[in-house]
């Protein structure tokens, strides 16, 4: 019996099926789960979806590595669905036009310190350089960030984890602060969430309104485009 | 058909993001670069195609789903770095509190004093 189901599991981890199989099961259940649970923010569907999958993933003895080659086949549109954002930035360029001076005070200085708080703070605590190699892009799109930490010497997998912590804290704070700084313009709170919080902030900022999600996008674009042209050379560890 | 059309646009373009990513020498990523030029080229054409919005509208959905994979990683890496999470935790749970408040408050000024300029005019 469990010969067979050895046998099975090595059949089945052959090609990417499974996995794919498995990421799209979580991704529909997580999303099931956050619509039943009243939308908690500090619970995105990223989370739940990734929280089911890593039990799933090591319980059964597929192993990530496995997991991970298979799933490859759904990451890679990463790529496409990357320039896909550039509809939604086209289709809003009338809001940006209106909004380019706030846009361009805000982001150098914006961008510059998403980083340089959490790395001054980090430091501080006596971080290791490859600690703070790794955190230094935590709010860069998942794509550009890895990039960055590999320049920088630091951990690709902490520089993920940095990221997914981050995105789903901005979705949290974006919300909070707004409430508090009584800021209700779209427009606003999606380029803070695109800025701040990269994929996971834009994602949430889609579930607001289509035209947070492109503000949303046009932040998480600058961002990424400024910290990667920026910060490899200004790093000082 | 229709939606494979519009997906071929959004491959295309993340090649050629790819290529000006490795001819230009740019530390960018070739999805971000085809996202720019993807922009710039509706831009100037002025208009969208029903099959590239379809397309993008698609991709844009399933987000999550992609980027799923790389965060249960995660999960994976947390002995890894045993005894650094506490620095990793506070320094992010203060540095984004900090970064999304600064983000907010600028771009509330800044915008409330541009658009008080436009009513003097």
């Amino acid at each position: 019996m469990n010969n067979a189901f050895a046998e099975l599991l090595s059949v089945w981890t052959a090609g990417p099926m499974l996995s794919i199989a498995l990421t799209l099961a979580a991704f529909l259940a997580a999303n099931w789960l956050f619509a039943r649970f009243r939308r908690p923010l500090w619970m995105p569907p990223v989370l739940i979806a990734a929280l089911l999958l890593a039990a799933v993933v090591a319980l059964s003895g597929i192993g990530f590595e496995e997991y991970e080659q298979g799933a490859r086949w759904l990451t890679v549109l990463l790529g496409p669905a990357t320039v896909a954002l550039g509809v939604p930035l086209y289709q809003q360029m009338h809001h940006i036009r209106a909004l380019w001076k706030p846009i361009l005070v805000t982001l150098p200085l914006a961008a510059t310190l998403a980083a340089v708080y959490a790395l001054g703070i980090a430091w501080l605590m006596g971080a290791s350089p490859l600690v703070l190699s790794s955190l230094a892009p935590k709010s860069v799109t998942a794509p550009i960030a890895m990039g960055i930490a590999e320049q920088l010497g630091g951990s690709v997998s902490l520089t993920l984890g940095g990221l997914l912590i981050t995105g789903v804290l901005a979705s949290v704070f974006v919300d909070w602060c707004a409430r508090w700084l009584n800021i209700k313009d779209d427009r606003i709170i999606g380029f803070a969430l695109g800025l701040n919080g990269h994929a996971i902030g834009t994602a949430r900022a889609f579930e607001i309104s289509p035209t947070a999600g492109a503000f949303s996008s046009l932040g998480m674009g600058l961002t990424g485009v400024f910290t990667a042209l920026f910060l490899p050379f200004t790093f000082p560890f | 058909m229709v939606l494979l059309r519009g997906f071929l646009v959004l491959v295309v373009f993340f090649l050629l993001g790819e290529a000006l990513r490795v001819l230009a020498g740019l530390p960018v990523s070739g999805g971000v670069l085809g996202m720019v030029m993807a922009t710039f080229t509706l831009m100037l054409r002025g208009q969208v195609s029903d099959e590239l919005a379809e397309a993008s509208r698609g991709l844009i959905s399933v987000l999550v789903l992609l980027i799923t994979p790389g965060v249960v990683g995660v999960f994976f890496i947390v002995d890894q770095f045993y005894g650094h999470w506490t620095t990793v935790i506070v320094a992010l749970i203060a540095g984004t509190l900090l970064s999304v408040l600064t983000t907010l408050w600028l771009m509330k000024k800044v915008s409330e004093s541009s658009a008080g300029e436009n009513s003097h005019e």
